[in-house]
């Protein structure tokens, strides 16, 4: 026997109000800290190496046992999902019975039995114990695995698969497991359907030959019997169960990525994104920082309400439901995870939020009243989970399986008290890593994907499928049935304003901010139809560079001098620039245009249509296929994405401009935009 | 060995196990009421040094004026803001400081505050709930927050899941008139309309002593207890409205509506909805019993057929839902991959069929009992639950008691009843029917 007591003197002693009338502005102290007590188990081995936990609880007339084998995960590779379809496939069929018979036995002592690749777990009133355990031993020693079965389970699986991919939660679980771990290490596996496909009965049969041994198991006997009992029944049941040797297996160890990555899953028309900010890190069960990092964990965002990233975005921004992080034990490899789900326009907001609260984390000690608080809410949830026999069992289990001190648990609230806030902060800096985390959102990818691009270390969103695959980007998709370049420009030039608003153009004055490489430039551009062009280039006030084009004549002014050009191609160019709407004069300047299909471009689904000039230069512009915009073009020179569409004079005008051209990036902003204010002729003339 | 001796011994362990069981399965419980109509009830268990503070508010979705559905459950949120001494966001700190948790839930009927303690801070726990209940104080930082965290809630729970909105869309179908035709959240704009002196009127109707009821177990001292009830919640005083029980009776449907919802799922979902009594009622013991025989285990009626012998269906689940007001007993299932809806409404309709055309055998009758034997044992397993449960049979059953002997209601069942309500109530021409269709169909 083994009894263990603990007394926390939390606080002080009640100070208990005589009068009737109570002072309700008084907050009424606690009284004297009660002695939380943990319970009681036994535990022996049987000779075959069967280890036996025992928790007696009379509460209930019920007994419920529970098999652990404590074996190392499989590297499933292909067939991922054999592995659990095996535990599944169990208690399908044995020798004796079939799955039917089963079925029948169990629901009708109104207990549970279920099965899983690491065990089993068996549950019904006292008085059904022996048919219980009947049927228990009858799976384990005896089971059949018929293939009709396994081909049941096998097409649910593949139909329960299905409903993932409108699931954002889990396909951001999916990725967020894929991408911390690595698709080369079992934790990162995600089952398929194609990879169900594979799954062989032989697999199976060879899995639970190797695996379940009596060496490698802990039964854990929790409820309404005493230790002899358990003895007796262990023995005659279990006691001729074959030991045997069982597999090891070892794997590398996942490692935080270099820079920080944005994983994205698309779930087309979600209103909500699920952001998961994660990495994974090393924390074995009892290690020495376990309950220093579960603090503070409870701190960022561990089971309190009062928890940070709760605090910021539920409950000071109403982004978000609910908020949360957690640090898992593993004895292999476990993961930080922060995750909430939020609306889509303040996705990106939210990932600003919670890396802000990871890095103050680090950067800032708690405060000792938060510390305190939280020390306080763990010490309750400990006691809480007191009140369950199973909570002890599953101490008593941890104890055996990770070899934890016999005292680990009695001795966890002296330790958990003991925790500084310089402990909180060594702990933060220790495992969270900001710097080196994945962003995995899965969600409405034209609405949020391109806004997560500042997060990337490399500028990239990498896209994956509802199951943690890297989603291969289709380079060209087919526009739809019908559809020719006709059809997008004519689209176009509906968005835009139409064809008769954007015919009567006569000139437009815009005065931009353009910004390269932290200076910030004024532009002034000047154009009337048919074919002027000024464009005049100022930095404080000085005037750094003009080009003008008057239908005839190209003039380009710089420090380096004065150039005119009259025929040539740099003439060319001119000539199509100081157009206003190139689309309405593709025909008059003799340019060739063809659909060649649609692509994705910032995340949303564009028409690519092929430009070239009478003299042979190539260039792609993209027009986003829901709104109609032109929002990108590209030549062997640049790439412009135009965006920020607005309303000016009834025709909508891009504000925004970012051209690139080899390693330089400019971005030009709208600041002042007029249309046909009545430009003279003569404002296009360079002397 | 003497065979009478042993005969003895037998019949001796066979007494000695039903006196014990007996024993340990009654909840003792202590009830009275105040004299502003506060309902407590006290449970005493000392296993452990924790104790609940729950308080159960006789107010739900059904409470709600048609304008401003998912107002109880908004409200709830509101409830966690503060008080007249307690500053907007310290409600849940000082909880936690205190080593407890908390929530609270709304559904159609009731809504339910919690307060997990160490029992040290049961003079805490009472001091809280009676400084929400008598004076929160809500300020329009606090409900512009609440509204923007329900709409998310909305989304989470509800809009961007898949299935999110069936029962929505059952409830509004198989309901026209009576209030359970919306879910407890509401539509978002409802919400947002929401004003202050909505707020302050909802709170004044419906959070009164005289419509709730106290429960606290646990860890403690009964007449201490008492006492620190009487100190926190006696001087509140007495609603002085008249409390909105909307009195509508739903009318019974006499054809079956069949119908169609679009939304973004891979596969889709098949819905019956039949009109039941009330919870409590005789009849609904019945219906539970005939829902278990239907889809619980693996064993049941319709779990065995379409997921295990016939394949067609992924899930299939029968379950009455158990309202106040009378409800509506729902049947749902989805398909495998490649499965029309159709196939499974044929089976269904089948196994109903022979319900009501066979009685059930001596043997699947005992299987039903004992199931409902094992749930019951398990469902009063922890001191929060023991807390809920005994406000619920108060404020909806009226008998605390129940807590011990609900059941006798569900022995008191026989084969014949369980025919007979398959007969009255899970007819075609009463029904409805809905088919849960992939929005790309």
């Amino acid at each position: 026997m083994k009894r263990i007591f603990i007394a926390v003197a939390l606080i002080l002693f009640a100070v208990y109000t005589l009068s009737a009338q109570v002072d309700r502005s008084r907050r009424p102290e606690p009284g004297p800290a009660p002695v939380i007590q943990l319970g009681e188990f036994d535990s022996f081995e049987l000779a075959n190496g069967l280890r036996v936990i025992v928790v007696e609880n009379r509460q209930v007339p019920v007994v419920s046992f529970q098999l652990t084998l404590d074996i190392d995960p499989v590297f499933e590779g292909d067939a991922t999902g054999f592995v659990s379809m095996a535990g599944s496939l169990m208690r399908e069929g044995t020798t004796n019975r079939t799955k039917q018979e089963i079925d029948e036995a169990i629901d009708f002592i109104g207990g549970s039995l279920s099965t899983f690749s690491s065990g089993m777990f068996a549950s019904s009133l006292t008085r059904h114990k022996e048919t219980l355990l009947d049927l228990m031993t009858d799976i384990l020693f005896n089971p059949s695995f018929p293939e009709n079965e396994m081909e049941r389970l096998i097409n649910q699986s593949k139909s329960g698969l299905a409903t993932v991919r409108n699931d954002a939660g889990a396909m951001a679980s999916n990725v967020s497991r894929a991408v911390v771990y690595g698709a080369d290490h079992p934790y990162g596996e995600v089952t398929t359907e194609e990879s169900l496909e594979n799954i062989t009965i032989d697999m199976i049969r060879q899995y639970y030959k190797d695996h379940f041994k009596p060496n490698v198991a802990y039964m854990v006997i929790v409820g309404d019997i005493d230790a002899t009992q358990a003895r007796e029944l262990m023995e005659n049941h279990f006691g001729q169960w074959e030991p045997g040797e069982v597999p090891s297996r070892t794997f590398p160890t996942p490692q935080p990525p270099q820079g920080r990555r944005v994983a994205f899953a698309d779930r087309s028309g979600a209103v909500q994104s699920v952001v998961i900010v994660t990495h994974p890190l090393v924390l074995t069960p009892g290690h020495e920082d376990a309950i220093k990092v579960s603090v503070m964990n409870s701190i960022l965002g561990g089971g309190a309400f009062s928890g940070r990233l709760m605090q910021n975005l539920r409950e000071d921004k109403g982004y978000t439901y609910g908020a949360r992080s957690n640090i898992g034990t593993d004895p292999l490899v476990s993961r930080f995870t922060a995750r909430t789900e939020v609306r889509n326009e303040v996705t990106d907001s939210t990932v600003v939020q919670i890396l802000y609260e990871m890095e103050r984390m680090i950067n800032e000690l708690v405060d000792e009243s938060s510390l305190q608080l939280t020390k306080n809410f763990m010490t309750g949830s400990f006691a809480r989970a007191l009140e369950s026999p199973r909570t002890i069992a599953n101490f008593a289990l941890n104890i055996a399986r990770y070899d934890l001190p016999e005292d680990y648990y009695a001795t966890y609230l002296e330790r958990l008290n003991a925790v500084t806030v310089e402990d909180v902060q060594q702990m933060a800096a220790k495992y969270l890593k900001p710097d080196n985390s994945i962003i995995v959102v899965a969600g409405n990818r034209s609405e949020v994907a391109e806004t997560l691009i500042p997060f990337s270390a490399t500028g990239e969103v990498e896209f994956f499928d509802a199951f943690g695959r890297p989603f291969e980007e289709p380079d060209l998709m087919p526009a739809p049935a019908g559809y020719t370049a006709e059809t997008v420009i004519e689209k176009y030039i509906e968005a835009r304003g139409g064809r008769a608003k954007l015919e009567g153009i006569q000139d437009m004055t815009q005065v931009i901010t353009a910004s390269t490489m932290g200076m910030q430039l004024q532009v002034k551009a000047y154009q009337k139809a048919p074919n002027y062009f000024l464009q005049r280039m100022e930095m404080g006030g000085m005037t750094l560079s003009q080009q003008a084009f008057d239908g005839e004549k190209a003039v380009v002014l710089s420090q380096m001098g004065r150039q005119e050009f009259t025929e040539g191609e740099e003439f060319d160019q001119f000539k199509l620039q100081s157009v206003m709407i190139s689309e309405l004069r593709y025909e008059e300047y003799g340019i060739q245009k063809e659909l060649l299909g649609m692509e994705v471009v910032g995340g949303k689904k564009a028409y690519k249509i092929e430009v070239t000039s009478p003299a042979g230069a190539v260039s792609h512009e993209y027009y986003c296929a829901e709104t109609g915009f032109k929002i990108q073009s590209v030549s062997d020179m640049s790439l412009s994405t135009y965006s920020d569409y607005r309303e000016v004079s009834g025709i909508m005008v891009p504000h925004k401009t970012v051209q690139q051209a080899g390693p330089q990036t400019v971005e030009m902003t709208v600041d002042e935009i007029s249309i046909n204010s009545g430009l003279d002729s003569s404002l296009f003339v360079i002397e | 060995m003497n065979p009478k001796l042993r005969l003895f011994a037998f019949l001796f362990l066979l007494l000695g196990f039903f006196t014990a069981q007996a024993a340990e399965q009654r909840i003792e419980f202590t009830e009275y009421t105040l004299d502003n109509g506060l309902h407590v009830i006290l449970h005493q268990d000392n296993t452990t040094p924790n104790v609940v503070v729950n308080i159960m508010y006789h107010v739900g979705g059904k409470n709600e004026h048609p304008d401003r559905r998912g107002f109880a459950h908004f409200f709830e949120h509101l409830m966690f803001e503060g008080s007249k001494h307690i500053g907007r966001g310290e409600f849940a700190e000082i909880v936690e400081a205190a080593g407890g948790s908390l929530n609270a839930y709304t559904s159609f009927d009731v809504t339910n505050y919690f307060v997990l303690l160490p029992s040290n801070q049961l003079e805490l726990g009472l001091w809280l709930e009676s400084e929400r209940l008598l004076h929160p104080v809500i300020d329009s930082i606090g409900i512009a927050t609440q509204k923007d965290v329900v709409t998310e809630e909305m989304k989470q729970v509800r809009d961007n899941r898949p299935y999110g909105r069936l029962m929505l869309e059952t409830i509004s179908r198989a309901f026209t008139v009576h209030p359970y035709h919306t879910d407890v959240l509401g539509p978002d704009e409802h919400i947002r309309n929401a004003t202050y002196e909505e707020i302050i009127a909802f709170h004044d109707m419906f959070y009164v002593p005289n419509n709730a009821v106290l429960v606290v177990s646990g860890d403690i001292d009964i007449e201490e207890t008492q006492r620190l009830v009487e100190l926190y919640f006696g001087d509140i005083p007495r609603g002085e409205h008249e409390i909105f029980r909307p009195d509508v009776v739903e009318p019974m449907r006499t054809t079956e509506l069949r119908d169609t919802v679009f939304d973004q799922i891979q596969l889709p979902a098949y819905i019956q909805a039949y009109p039941i009594p009330a919870q409590g009622t005789e009849d609904y013991y019945a219906l539970r019993m005939l829902g278990s025989l239907l889809s619980q285990g693996q064993s049941s009626r319709l779990y065995r057929r379409m997921v295990v012998e016939e394949q067609v269906a992924l899930q299939v689940q029968a379950m009455p839902l158990g309202l106040e007001d009378p409800g509506i007993h729902m049947i749902l299932s989805i398909p495998n991959m490649g499965v029309d809806p159709l196939a499974l409404e044929e089976i269904i309709d089948e196994e109903l069929e022979m319900v009501r055309a066979e009685l059930i055998t001596e043997e699947e009758f005992q299987k039903l009992r004992n199931q409902v034997e094992s749930r019951m044992v398990n469902s009063n397993t922890t001191i929060a639950r023991r807390a809920m449960n005994l406000a619920e049979y108060y404020l909806l059953y009226g008998d605390t008691n129940l807590i011990n002997t609900e059941i006798d209601r569900y022995m008191a069942v026989t084969r014949e009843d369980i025919q007979r309500v398959a007969q009255q109530y899970l007819r075609e021409d009463g029904r409805v029917v809905l088919f849960y269709l992939p929005e790309a169909l």
